[in-house]
């Protein structure tokens, strides 16, 4: 039965399992990246990041088949280009014929809090795009992706939830997240099978609160230890050290050695803190994913973010920025082996996608220097 | 020889088997349900470059959304063989086409910066309202100058108009100026938008005879009567544009800084040549001896070829921008070969006296 089955091309749902293939060439792929990039005077940085998506989607699995990118350098190039003749450049020659004509102008003040105001309102829109993009241009068994909402939707959200983080010292940003993330899956396609998301805040709330809290009980630590050294120290700079300069010198470099200790401890420990919230929603916003009914889960742990951005930091570092691809190869990857479906899919169904491909790439994205992935 | 191979007709995800057979320069494959399909090998494109146990992707230019996943190495090996575009990756054809669009691309830039930085300023420059060029003057004469004094004389004034009452002889178009003197201890003359003339006490130290001073006015109105400090105030103005366009962003913040104010008034020898022009026809006219300007810069020229720079008298005080600029010929380049060209009065021609022996006097003694 299940022979004739495949024959007539109707085979059973399957069970889906992401792997990731490393594939040789990521070196090659840098190197001449770096070197074009330098020459045409940045502007191969288009092509580049197009080159590294085609290896590293090419080495991301799904039962056994590759995904595919399929967006070229030239497309993300005309997004750069649309975004400076119709945003930066018009900028920059009204602020400089103002500063021209008249330096003192309050005209100018108020088009640089406008244009500030516009890059926070389009944020979203460009996070969107991108995504719509590279969805767009990333294909399955030949069947592409897609986000199907309009734009300004989450664009106008993501304004709002930018706003309300800021005003609630940031106890919003479990409630915003999963509202944007909601918004954002719920557009998602996969040729004509649908991505979606439900789930409450609720259960992100016990992690963030606990991070909250102890930011909170870090920063008061550390003024509170940065006054009582001062005050502790206070006196032996208001007393006359002619007699003993040398001593005056040491103690006051030593304060500052410490300082720094204590600055540097707080701002790698702060983030590493932080990691707790971000595992948990990422394995909290999977859970609430389901692909055509299916639910997906992430094993995403603190440790294992650490260790990604520590290592990812050093990439940065050590090769002065030369090594984005394998930043961004190591991001996927992480993804990847983590991330599982948990229900059958009946593949054969899904048919290709009957969305508009957007023609130009991320320019808005790139614009605002978020890059990356 | 047939090979088992997977085909997606783009349309669903459904994986269909197919047995593809390679027939001359064709891939032909058909399956249960897939029927015969013809695919050129020059046709062919691949996904990505084949790589040793991953399945090697094709599509084909007749069919673009459809994919023919092959896994054999010995068939993969056999049609890149065949058909080297197959390899992927990058080939000097890729390398040629960047390099070609650079070289090109900097050209039309070049092209593009040449015409927005030596012709649209000048054309722009004419367009600019009155008001606007005494303003940005009055502040470019102020943030030059600083805190140095104004020399200013009721006789001396008196000078300043005979000598230029003496060109429009020459001239009856002198465009509207006004000459001030400041005490900097350095050499130079310029001319900021809406017609002011800067003197420093120095020159008119260094002055030997009025024609000396009235050639380097005369040279200055040349710069006023062809807008040049406003052409290069537009000129500023679009390389500030251009470059808070490129670093996305930046302020109106533009005539703050020394290089910039050094760059106003360096002007191009173009615009050098005018107003040398300009002050030799008006001499000329005005049957002023041009050889006084030309023993003027010969003798600068000469004693600043054998002092270097560093002996310059320091002003005690912070010194003025004007002074970190520099003196007349870092502003106005190409002096040497200019000295050159100045020629002396045509022959019927009788010298005049540009100031009594009073008003010389009196100019020489404006700083005191």
């Amino acid at each position: 039965m299940s022979d004739t089955a495949t024959l007539a091309g109707v085979q059973a749902p399957e069970q889906l399992t992401f792997s990731f293939v490393k594939r040789p060439g990521l070196l090659k792929i840098t190197i001449v990246s770096f070197l074009l990039t330098l020459i045409t005077l940045g502007f191969y940085r288009f092509w580049a990041r197009t080159q590294v998506r085609k290896h590293i989607w090419s080495s991301v699995h799904i039962n056994g088949e590759p995904l595919e990118y399929t967006g070229t350098g030239m497309e993300l190039f005309k997004g750069f280009l649309v975004v400076f003749f119709v945003l930066i450049l018009p900028i920059a020659v009204v602020t400089g014929l103002i500063g021209f004509f008249n330096p003192q102008s309050p005209l100018l003040f108020m088009i640089q809090f406008a244009v500030i105001l516009a890059i926070y309102v389009l944020w979203g829109f460009a996070v969107y795009k991108a995504w719509n993009y590279k969805l767009s241009r990333t294909q399955w068994r030949g069947i592409r992706g897609a986000l199907v909402g309009p734009a300004m939707t989450y664009s106008l959200l993501f304004f709002g939830s930018l706003m309300a983080k800021g005003m609630s010292l940031g106890w919003a940003t479990p409630v915003m997240n999963t509202v944007l993330q909601e918004q954002i899956t719920n557009d998602m396609r996969f040729g004509d099978a649908a991505f979606k998301f439900k789930g409450r805040a609720g259960p992100l709330y016990p992690t963030y609160a606990l991070c909250w809290l102890l930011t909170l009980g870090a920063i008061i630590l550390v003024s509170v230890l940065a006054i009582a050294s001062a005050a502790s120290w206070g006196p032996l700079f208001s007393e006359p050290f002619n007699d003993q300069p040398q001593n005056a010198e040491q103690i006051a470099g030593m304060l500052i050695i410490a300082a720094i200790v204590l600055l540097l401890v707080f701002l790698l420990l702060i983030p590493m803190l932080w990691a707790v919230y971000t595992a948990t929603q990422m394995r909290v916003f999977a859970d609430y994913t389901r692909f055509d009914g299916a639910p997906f889960r992430l094993e995403a742990t603190t440790g294992s973010i650490i260790g990604l951005t520590v290592v990812n930091l050093l990439i940065l570092i050590f090769t002065l920025g030369i090594g984005w691809p394998y930043i961004n190869r190591r991001i996927v990857r992480y993804v990847v082996e983590r991330l599982h479906l948990d229900g059958k899919i009946d593949i054969d169904r899904i048919s290709q996608s009957k969305a508009a491909m957007p023609t130009r790439g991320e320019g808005l994205f790139d614009a605002f220097d978020v890059g990356g992935l | 020889m047939a090979m088992e191979a997977v085909f997606f007709d783009g349309e669903t995800a459904h994986d269909r088997a197919v047995r593809v057979e390679r027939v001359g320069n064709e891939l032909h494959f058909q399956g249960e349900n897939t029927p015969l399909t013809r695919w050129s090998i020059a046709g062919l494109h691949p996904i990505d470059p084949p790589s040793p146990g991953q399945p090697f992707r094709l599509t084909h230019d007749s069919q673009r959304g459809s994919r023919l996943i092959l896994r054999d190495d010995a068939f993969i090996n056999d049609l890149i063989a065949s058909n080297r575009a197959l390899r992927g990756g990058y080939t000097f054809r890729h390398l040629g086409q960047v390099l070609g669009w650079t070289v090109g691309g900097l050209a039309v830039a070049a092209a593009l910066g040449w015409f927005a930085m030596s012709f649209l300023p000048q054309q722009l420059a004419h367009l600019l309202p009155d008001s606007w060029r005494n303003r940005v003057g009055e502040q470019i004469v102020s943030s030059l100058v600083e805190k140095a004094r104004k020399c200013e004389t009721q006789a001396a004034m008196g000078a300043w108009s005979a000598m230029i009452a003496k060109l429009a002889e020459g001239n009856s178009n002198l465009p509207p100026i006004s000459v001030s003197v400041y005490d900097v201890p350095i050499m130079n003359a310029f001319a900021a938008p809406g017609g002011r003339i800067v003197f420093t006490k120095q020159l008119l130290q260094e002055a030997e005879t009025p024609d000396e001073v009235v050639g380097v006015l005369a040279h200055e109105i040349g710069h006023v009567a062809h807008l040049h400090p406003e052409a290069q105030m537009v000129r500023l103005a679009g390389l500030q544009i251009l470059i808070s366009a490129i670093s996305n962003g930046g302020s109106g913040e533009w005539a703050g800084n020394i290089a910039a104010l050094a760059a106003i008034f360096r002007y191009s020898r173009d615009a050098e040549r005018q107003a040398d022009e300009y002050a030799r026809s008006t001499m000329a006219a005005a049957s002023i001896d041009p050889m006084g300007l030309k023993h003027f810069f010969e003798r600068v020229f000469k004693q600043e070829k054998g002092i270097s720079n560093s002996t310059q008298t320091p002003s005690a005080t912070k010194p003025t921008t004007l002074e970190k600029i520099g003196n007349i010929f870092s502003t106005h380049p190409g002096t040497e070969e200019r000295i050159k060209d100045i020629q002396p009065l045509p022959a019927d021609h009788v010298p005049a006296k540009v100031l009594s022996d009073e008003q010389w006097k009196s100019l020489k003694a404006v700083c005191g």
